[in-house]
């Protein structure tokens, strides 16, 4: 025990009292740490909340259910019911309904609807009614006893208004209606399902105001005690015997993975990303340990002739850095509550706009995650404090003999750092091609952490050779003072380069960012101005919230053929459908005869020239590229898929950018559709002008005024221009979150310049006084100072450049392909660039003043007189 | 016949710094008796410090033989010499080296502590001897608080701490004024004529020299001289 108490007394008193003593270089690090540490939590916790608010919702509405049938892109027949109930298997069968619906009511927004059986659906899932007047159970009755009626949750009630008695009109994508509020549910169970947005009604009263008589979305079983213990494929079969081929039976938890699947990507990079906060502010424990490790070596050297050892100095310096990350991360707490409520927001409205709808109400402090961002960020600063101590630990005790302060050798070359950086980056690519993992580009990250190292090992190379040759140059142009920081940029080894790893990285993640994000916009503009293009969008009303399930009713399809407005339909059919390899994705069979002669496809694989024309032919399909990425198919495989009860089987024409959804597209003609296998209605309809003199800003109000005129209110229609902008901003959006993360970095990296060359200042402060007492002035000396600190971030911001042109080829062709299945036409932004670029390096000399401050805090004369 | 604390035969240490050697030591042969207070004397260069530092088991000689009170120094492992610091050895420094962040009366329980030795023990003792050092008024002041006297009268202390068989001065009264400087001579001959420490100092000042048992003049890293 005693070797214990003594050495946390020696942490006390040698490292603890210095830090209190240098309190303001302590604070800038602990807040370095604390935003990085900040930015890794709030971003976990964020995601881990969307995750659970989905996967909470989906294992709600699953209840005790063993088995769920559906049909893909249909609906399945209400008779199976009474078929499965007596089926020796089957312990209990019910029906489940769902819909989006609105309230007609200014300011609503659409929440979800239930359709079920109240008897029956007592034993698959959760939920009671809570009334003002007597609690009882027997309200949920009234379901059945009084047609329309429903029950709301308390989160509808409390935003609405609304209570017990009250009648609500409700729109659907037919038809709107009024329902009585029975009751409003108990915050529990069911009623908890997507943050409380819900209502239950009786599953015929739910047919009746969709206009689906005799069919239900599915059919949910319970398994007989007997059957339940049988091999799953053994009940499966025999189910299938009783049931039609088109029906499928799947599991209920089916629905949540493939969710979580489709979030994954997303959440991964997020998180990467968050943890290259972390990463950058490793940087600045390095360079608080590597100072005192440097500026108090005569008192290592004292404690070691008094009879230290090498390991006790070891370990008080990595105790040290391994403090600096648990004090960080304990500051991080308020600025993570503050941080985590912008990124839940955002990143909740990302999840819903791309994958699936999440409504996280409340954030809960989980335990694990605390555990792992604490684990990460005092192992991230105990990484950081290595070498130091490293350094530390041989430090020979006869230096205590010595009066003045010696210099110190490092021992690694430069060069021989230079070639090991090399090696690393010249690795970067080839890794980078190897397959990923699942849907994880491991490959992908690691080659970028070979950049990042590599470049960061090849700066003291860098800063040698270029001091060397800017030296003549500096001294023409910039005098003395610049001549001397060339010359020290030059000689200063890997304790500057450390510094310069931590721009290098910052700046590198930022042009690569910067690149990707208007790659990205370039090609998403492009993509929308061709393929988005109409004058006129209409729809089912709630028709894209409800996946285009219900088609458009035929009394509207004769109405919009009889427009008398001089535009040309282009109408399309819709079905969303879930691929075998468990990801969502569109099937859109659309009229491409007339769409062609508006619009564009942007295209990776084929020739339009060729492809179009077997296209409207029906000779085939074309997939969107993250389709075919995900699918794992190619141009001349075959597409397949089953649609309601047919299934679709068609050979791949070609491949086209589209990023409608994160599952991709795949798109046929729509007269060939309805050839070869059913009639399917149509979703939407998207009109053009046929006359280019028309003037659309009258001409759109008054088509609308007509279509609902001829086709009735019950459709959503939205500006072409008015689509386009929202796309796009639905793409800003989506970017902003990790612009925010990325200027966090770099605020970072600016923290870890400052206290750098603070470093360099204080290491060097016997050098500078005797500059000055060789004739050099103090502006001289400080501008000296200042040069360094622009040599340092010129170099780094350099280097930064060249490191983040490469990663940003990584990034659009293999972590974006590899993640999400899409890449981007490359294109550079460079009025960004260039207007970034200098804003960095101004940012990074604001960082230099307090360095310059320090060079005259003590008396020249007594600095010289001390050893 | 007295008991020969310190024995060492063709003593040589040698630098290198890329092709170039500087010796620092060149086949010294030295025999110090137990109780005496040797000084070294010579010129900036001349290898006292750099005897010193072999004495004190701060460097390793390059050839020759060392023993120091039965520790044959040259063949010590690194170790072994962490051990022999704590053990054998009080160091007396010309720029004090008190650690900054450390109180008066912390530095001098630190070689105690890193021997292993009860904290609650080692205040007690560290008590009675800044006592008797007259620094008694000073224990919780840090070293930027105290004048050169007490900060080298603090020093001693500390050397002394762990009742080591032998002291070594480099050029204790380097960084003192001429008073403070007899008085820190005084309290050294002090510790070697009343108890008897075997106490060795590495100075070119005269103020040793009234103290002194034997003087031993260096040059060039060879001894030249023992009057």
């Amino acid at each position: 025990m005693r070797p214990i108490f003594l050495f946390f007394r020696l942490l006390t008193w040698f490292s603890l009292r210095n830090m209190r003593r240098y309190r303001i270089r302590t604070l800038i690090v602990l807040l370095g740490i604390a935003l990085g540490a900040a930015v890794f939590s709030s971003v976990r916790l964020s995601v881990k909340a969307t995750i659970d608010s989905f996967s909470q919702s989906m294992d709600r509405v699953a209840g005790h259910s063993d088995l769920v049938l559906s049909r893909p892109a249909g609906r399945i027949a209400e008779h199976l019911i009474s078929d499965l109930t007596v089926h020796p298997d089957v312990a209990g069968a019910t029906a489940l309904m769902t819909t989006y619906v609105n309230p007609v009511i200014d300011d609503a927004e659409p929440f979800l609807l239930f359709g079920l059986d109240p008897l029956l659906d007592r034993t698959f899932r959760s939920w009671q009614v809570h009334s003002p007047e007597n609690i009882s159970n027997a309200n949920w009755l009234s379901l059945i006893a009084e047609p329309s009626t429903l029950f709301i949750s308390d989160v509808l009630a409390r935003r609405y208004g609304w209570s017990a008695g009250d009648r609500i009109t409700l729109e659907h994508s037919r038809r709107s209606a009024v329902f009585k509020v029975a009751g409003i549910l108990s915050p529990e169970g069911m009623a908890l399902v997507e943050g409380g947005r819900l209502a239950i009604t009786d599953i015929a009263s739910f047919q009746e105001f969709a206009g689906l008589h005799g069919v239900v979305d599915r059919i949910d079983l319970v398994l007989a005690p007997a059957a339940a213990k049988l091999r799953r494929e053994t009940v499966l079969q025999r189910l299938a015997v009783t049931l039609p081929e088109d029906v499928r039976i799947s599991v209920p938890s089916e629905t949540k993975e493939t969710g979580q699947a489709m979030m994954r990507s997303y959440h991964l990079n997020l998180s990467i990303l968050s943890f290259a906060s972390l990463f950058v502010g490793m940087f600045l424990v390095y360079s608080l340990v590597a100072l005192n490790a440097a500026t108090r070596r005569h008192e290592l050297a004292v404690l070691r002739s008094t009879g230290a050892s090498p390991g006790l100095l070891f370990f008080l310096f990595i105790s040290e850095g391994c403090f600096l990350g648990l004090v960080g991360w304990m500051a991080a707490f308020p600025i993570s509550s503050f941080l985590v409520k912008y990124l839940l927001s955002g990143i909740s409205r990302t999840v819903s706009t791309l994958f699936v709808r999440v409504h996280v109400e409340t954030l809960r402090l989980d335990a694990w995650e605390v555990l792992v961002s604490l684990t990460v960020t005092v192992f991230i600063s105990l990484l950081a404090s290595l070498q130091p101590a490293w350094e530390a630990m041989r430090v020979a005790p006869k230096e205590a003999l010595a009066t003045a302060r010696q210099p110190v050798a490092h021992p690694m070359t430069a060069r021989r750092l230079a070639g090991f950086a090399v090696i690393l980056i010249l690795c970067a690519w080839p890794i980078s091609r190897l397959p990923a993992v699942g849907d994880v580009p491991i490959a992908g990250y690691v080659s970028i952490i070979c950049l990042f190292v590599g470049f960061a090992l090849l700066s003291p190379y860098g800063l040698q050779k270029s001091g060397k040759l800017l030296s003549p140059v500096l001294r023409r142009f910039g005098g003395v003072s610049a001549y001397l920081a060339g010359r020290y940029v030059r000689d200063s080894g890997t304790r500057t380069a450390v510094s310069a790893g931590a721009l290098i990285t910052a700046v590198a993640l930022f042009a690569a960012l910067v690149i990707m994000i208007s790659s990205f916009r370039s090609t998403v503009e492009l993509w929308v101005q061709q393929t988005v293009s109409g004058d006129l969008f209409v729809t089912t009303r709630l028709g894209s919230i409800n996946r285009f399930r219900d088609p458009l009713p035929p009394a509207v399809v004769d109405g919009l053929k009889g427009l008398s407005a001089p535009v040309d339909l282009v109408p399309s059919r819709r079905f969303v459908l879930t691929h075998q390899k468990y990801f969502e994705y569109e099937l859109d069979a659309m009229a491409l005869d007339v769409f062609v002669r508006h619009g564009r496809f942007v295209w990776v694989d084929g020739d339009p020239e060729r492809v179009l024309p077997q296209l409207i032919a029906g000779e085939g399909v074309i997939v969107s590229e993250v389709f075919a990425n995900r699918a794992g198919l190619s141009k001349g495989d075959v597409y397949r898929a089953q649609v309601s009860n047919t299934l679709v089987e068609w050979p791949i024409l070609g491949i086209i950018r589209d990023y409608r959804t994160s599952g991709g597209v795949v798109f046929c003609h729509l007269p060939a559709f309805r050839e070869r296998y059913f009639d399917p209605g149509w979703s939407g309809v998207r009109l053009f002008f046929n006359r280019k003199t028309v003037d659309t800003a009258t001409a759109i109000p008054q088509l609308r005024s007509e279509i609902i005129d001829r086709c009735g209110n019950h459709l959503d229609m939205v500006d072409g221009n008015e689509l386009r902008r929202i796309v796009l901003r639905i793409f800003d959006e989506t970017f902003a979150v990790t612009t925010v993360l990325l200027l966090i970095a770099l605020l970072i990296a600016a923290l870890g310049i400052t206290t750098t060359l603070a470093v360099q200042v204080l290491e060097r402060s016997r050098q500078l006084n005797t500059l000055f007492a060789v004739g050099a002035d103090r502006r001289q000396i400080r501008a000296m100072i200042f040069w360094e600190a622009a040599l340092l971030v010129v170099a780094g911001e350099t280097a930064g450049l060249i490191c983040g042109f490469i990663l940003s080829y990584l990034l659009i062709y293999v972590i974006n392909v590899q993640s999400f299945g899409w890449s981007f036409i490359y294109q550079v932004n460079w009025r960004v660039l260039g207007l970034s670029l200098p804003l960095i390096v101004i940012t990074a000399l604001l960082a230099a003043i307090p360095a310059v401050k320090l060079v005259f805090r003590e008396p020249p004369a007594t600095l010289l007189r001390q050893g | 016949m007295q008991e020969i604390i310190i024995s060492a035969k063709k003593l040589t240490r040698i630098y290198v710094h890329g092709a170039t050697e500087v010796i620092g030591l060149s086949r010294i042969d030295l025999e110090i008796g137990l109780g005496e207070l040797v000084v070294f004397k010579g010129n900036s260069g001349s290898g006292k410090s750099t005897l010193l530092s072999l004495l004190a088991g701060l460097d390793h000689p390059t050839s020759g033989d060392l023993v120091v009170a039965e520790h044959d120094l040259a063949k010590t492992s690194e170790r072994g010499l962490t051990l022999f610091r704590r053990q054998v050895i009080g160091m007396v420094f010309q720029s004090f080296n008190l650690l900054p962040t450390l109180n008066v009366l912390e530095n001098v329980c630190l070689p105690a502590l890193l021997a292993g030795w009860p904290y609650r023990e080692i205040v007690i003792k560290a008590r009675e001897y800044l006592n008797w050092m007259g620094l008694e008024h000073r224990m919780t002041h840090l070293p930027a608080q105290l004048s050169g006297g007490e900060m080298q009268r603090t020093a001693i202390v500390r050397a002394l701490i762990n009742d080591p068989a032998i002291v070594l001065a480099d050029e204790p009264t380097g960084n003192l004024d001429s008073q403070n400087g007899e008085a820190v001579m005084a309290l050294l001959g002090e510790l070697n004529h009343k108890f008897k420490r075997t106490i060795i100092v590495a100075t070119h000042s005269r103020l040793a020299d009234p103290y002194a048992t034997r003087q031993i003049y260096l040059k060039d890293g060879r001894i030249i001289g023992q009057p």
